[in-house]
């Protein structure tokens, strides 16, 4: 056997792992996808951002005599929720673009992995990046509202795991945008599916409660294919100490699974027809 | 070994249409291109900007998609991906990530290749040397220069040491050093019995490397076969720089010879076949004309190429 032969031969050996090969693919597209994103500088633009706008929610609770704890609370949880969508879409999108526009997508793809594998990678690398992000804006918010004396109770916790959640669902929808269109037509598109996904049910109650039967029928196709975001929002349980049930939590998770998953399997088969010109 | 197993590609007959913008028109950019390359050779594929090379390319890489035609590597369909970890693929004018060091972007590469793992440390090192970049493996390649990052761009194709190299015009915005090492890059892969294809629009290097040509203008092969072969057909010429003549005179000299003719306030020029040159001269000389120079044109790849060109206008 010749050297090359031999070298071939380890090659196809490690690479006919079939499940655990494209496994091993997803995380090493994931892993350089965290890492790009954590040594660009946009990142911690919006992390100090987010973690003035906690700390500012001490100021802003000065101005009231009542409820300073929750107001304190309120702020923290609008800034996590607002800087991890933004980190969700913005640097989403701009990842998967830079990928396309500078070409290095060329290379990779003329490797032996598909196309599929690494829109999978791309996904899930963004979603570990803004779960980080999360993770640090809570401890933030754990340590400001310690500092202020605000209760920190497990449905904050649970708060913050739905937010995450959310978060990955909008990851994959800025993903789905940005297979197909320019970076700000799915800023535009996934900014707007997420605002209207905060207003499904209201959609779908405005339905239910109209007289007009048609208007009925769009609230309630409206809130089945939008995606019901609210029900990912724990911040006013976790505030004013309203108690949570299992199934408040367990629900949304695997709704968040199954959407995300529906979503990503559209982008896949997106990605896939695409000529990269 | 058969004739069909030397094919490394094998491209039959492949077109494709762009839809422009937001259009329902179709534009024709290939127009049923057939070519192989054979193994172990350095197969050139020449053509001006907007020939269709690049988009021929990543019809191979499975980065676009054929209207029609079909086309193989290594015998398989180009629409499978597991023959993928044995060909190596250069982009042109590629960025790759910046934020990386060479190291960690080789070993990137070769993680996605599927090389071993426990060989993936020595085998980037061999590689940095190779590529010439041993000193600069723990730099951020923000920090490369242009024919630096050519250089790793190729160390990323040839991480999995593939069978065959795709590069497309690997010379271009280098400085002569830079494409002398790319050179030396690649006729050192070929020495280990290697294929390489690469696109180019820089003819001398094609004189210098290539054992093998396809001319591409405006969507169709115009030529294919070794350069040498094309020269030799190729009818040899002259130039002869005279003054002094009449309009009319000159103008019936040229006709009577099928001379081509160039005019300049001082001087006129004739480009006449190398055969004909003493009877032009004599013609010249009969009527008065002062011959200033002869100088006799060996026909290169450029004349062939611009002849390519002039007749893929037609």
């Amino acid at each position: 056997m010749t050297e090359a032969t031999a070298h071939e031969g380890q090659i196809e050996a490690a690479s006919n792992g079939g499940l655990v090969r494209v496994l091993g693919s997803i995380a090493t597209i994931a892993g350089n996808t965290v890492r790009e994103a954590i040594r660009s500088r946009v990142l911690y633009l919006f992390l100090v951002f987010a973690v003035i706008m906690i700390g500012a929610g001490v100021l802003v609770s000065t101005l009231s005599y009542v409820d300073r704890p929750r107001i304190l609370q309120d702020v923290g949880f609008a800034a996590v929720r607002l800087f991890g969508v933004a980190i969700a879409i913005f640097v989403g999108i701009g990842l998967v673009h830079k990928e396309v526009e500078r070409r290095t997508i060329y290379t990779i793809l003329s490797k032996p992995i598909s196309r599929s594998v690494f829109l999978l990678g791309k996904y899930f690398g963004l979603v570990a990046t803004v779960w980080l992000i999360t993770f640090v804006m809570a401890l933030a918010f754990v340590a400001v509202s310690r500092a202020a004396g605000a209760p920190v109770t497990l449905v904050h916790y649970a708060a913050f795991g739905l937010s995450a959640m959310e978060l990955g669902l909008v990851t994959a929808i800025a993903i789905f945008f940005s297979t197909f269109t320019s970076p700000m037509f799915a800023s535009l598109f996934s900014v707007g599916i997420y605002l209207a996904g905060h207003l499904s049910r209201d959609l779908r109650d405005l339905g239910a409660a109209s007289e007009s039967e048609t208007f009925k029928i769009f609230g309630a196709w409206a809130h089945r294919l939008l995606p019901d975001l609210e029900g990912f929002n724990l911040t006013t349980h976790a505030v004013y100490g309203i108690p949570v049930t299992f199934p408040d939590v367990a629900y949304p998770v695997l709704y968040a699974m199954g959407y995300s998953a529906i979503i990503l399997i559209a982008a896949m088969l997106t990605f896939e027809k695409r000529d990269f010109r | 070994m058969s004739e069909l197993s030397q094919e490394v590609v094998r491209v039959e007959d492949i077109v494709k249409d762009f839809r422009p913008g937001l259009g329902l028109k179709k534009k024709r950019v290939l127009h049923g291109i057939s070519f192989s390359v054979r193994r172990g050779e350095i197969f050139g594929f020449v053509g001006p900007n907007g020939a269709g090379k690049t988009t021929t390319l990543k019809i191979l890489m499975g980065l676009i998609f054929a209207t029609s035609g079909k086309a193989s590597i290594l015998g398989h369909d180009i629409g499978e991906s597991s023959f993928r970890r044995h060909i190596g693929y250069l982009p042109e004018g590629p960025y790759f990530y910046d934020y990386l060091t060479g190291r960690e972007f080789l070993r990137f590469y070769a993680k996605l290749c599927g090389v071993p793992r426990a060989q993936i440390a020595e085998r980037v090192t061999n590689l940095l040397e190779a590529v010439g970049l041993a000193h600069a493996g723990d730099e951020r390649l923000r920090n490369y220069s242009k024919g630096m990052l050519q250089r790793i761009g190729i160390g990323q194709a040839l991480v999995h040491d593939p069978q065959v190299l795709f590069l497309d015009e690997p010379m271009s915005g280098l400085d002569p050093i830079g494409r002398k090492e790319i050179r030396d890059l690649i006729w050192q892969f070929r020495d280990r019995g290697k294929t390489i294809f690469m696109t180019t629009h820089i003819l001398s290097d094609v004189e210098m490397l290539c054992d093998s040509v396809a001319i591409i203008v405006k969507g169709k092969i115009q030529y294919q076969g070794a350069p040498k072969d094309f020269l030799k057909n190729e009818r040899h010429s002259a130039e002869i720089v005279f003054a002094g003549l009449e309009k009319s005179i000159q103008a019936q000299i040229a006709e009577r010879f099928q001379a081509s003719v160039r005019d300049s306030d001082e001087h006129s020029q004739f480009g006449v076949a190398e055969d004909q040159v003493d009877d032009v001269l004599r013609a010249l000389l009969e009527k008065g004309a002062q011959v200033v120079s002869v100088t006799p044109r060996r026909a290169t790849l450029e004349m062939i190429f611009l002849n390519a060109v002039q007749e893929g206008g037609r």
